[in-house]
């Protein structure tokens, strides 16, 4: 005689694993995810255009970023993280300056608190664009500084980091975007 | 009084099935420009506070997006288009209401498939306490009988 199939008496008790391990997993795994941290419906698209005047006075728009590489890293005065993560933006622009256009978005600041910063922390020589209307963060879905895109050559967003950035951060975009680090 | 009951329970309930339908009928009133403004900033997330919308939040960034919002629908664009121009720069995450009908459906779907599962089981465990031995067959019983009778003898 053959071996009947398996029953469902014979099997059943692999029902409860097998539907309370993924429900389990798909929980813990949540539990490590930041609530705040939101995907960038940008990474993968073009830069918003834009244009502003920058600290200096002069005007500067996203066509000029057009050719090679760009950090657009969103900040303010009255942002403590941002002083953390200044050094490593100025490190990059001293190591990459030639490869790779940094820029800075003035975030809800006045013109005097971003020049305070810029003199007690340091100035790269970076453009700095005002944005008194706020539209250039609505246009790149900021949350609040910092945050920083990393744009592709052809202009296109490679990646979103909200939050300061580290060196090693900074290594692993910079690596992302084709840069030795 | 007793007698009453059924036909004020259908009155009442005609009532209010016209009452629905009347009010699902009417056709929505034209608002302006600045209507239309305040409708969308109610229906935005503010992005830098914590479950407030874009109407009812002071901050910087939602008083842009106001600003924005006027622009837009100055320009042309319509509501759904001024939407979709934020869902754009912030994802999904930027409507109040999420704009994906699953979102309403999936916890329906799985009660309806927990209550059938449910019921199911239920079943199964009626027919298995229903369920007897079938008497044995003639044949079955001839050889036990044949086989009793060998042991007898």
């Amino acid at each position: 005689m053959a071996m009947p199939l398996l029953r469902w008496t014979q099997v059943r008790w692999l029902a409860l694993p097998l539907v309370l391990v993924p429900l389990g997993w798909l929980l813990f795994t949540g539990l490590g995810r930041d609530p705040s941290v939101i995907p960038s419906p940008l990474v993968g698209h073009p830069l918003p255009s834009f244009a502003a005047t920058t600290l200096q006075g002069t005007s500067f728009s996203a066509a000029q970023l057009a050719g090679r590489p760009a950090i657009v890293n969103v900040w303010a005065s009255w942002c403590n993280p941002c002083i953390d993560e200044h050094p490593v933006l100025l490190d990059t622009a001293t190591r990459h300056g030639s490869e790779v256009q940094l820029v800075g978005i003035v975030y809800q600041d006045t013109p005097e608190g971003a020049r305070d910063f810029l003199a007690r922390y340091g100035d790269g020589g970076w453009p700095n664009l005002l944005d008194p209307s706020g539209r250039i963060a609505v246009d790149l879905g900021v949350t609040g500084p910092p945050e920083t895109f990393f744009v592709d050559a052809s202009g296109i967003v490679r990646a979103r980091h909200v939050g300061p950035l580290t060196a090693d951060e900074m290594a692993a975009q910079l690596t992302a975007l084709g840069l030795a680090p | 009084m007793r007698r009453l009951a059924l036909p004020i329970a259908m009155a009442a309930l005609l009532a209010l099935g016209a009452l629905v339908l009347i009010t699902a009928l009417r056709p929505a009133p034209a608002l302006t420009q600045a209507e239309q403004a305040q409708q969308i900033a109610g229906e935005l997330r503010c992005p830098d506070c914590q479950s407030l919308s874009v109407a009812e939040s002071q901050t910087a960034a939602a008083a842009a997006i106001r600003r924005q919002i006027v622009d837009l629908l100055a320009a042309g664009q319509t509501p759904e288009q001024v939407r979709r121009h934020f869902v754009e720069s912030y994802g999904e995450w930027i409507l109040l209401t999420p704009g994906s009908p699953l979102v309403w459906w999936l916890p329906a779907a799985a009660l309806l498939v927990g209550i059938g599962l449910l019921a199911w089981w239920l079943r199964r465990g009626r027919s298995i306490a229903v369920s007897v031995e079938p008497p044995p067959s003639d044949g079955v019983r001839s050889r036990i009988r044949d086989e009793v009778e060998q042991l007898d003898g």
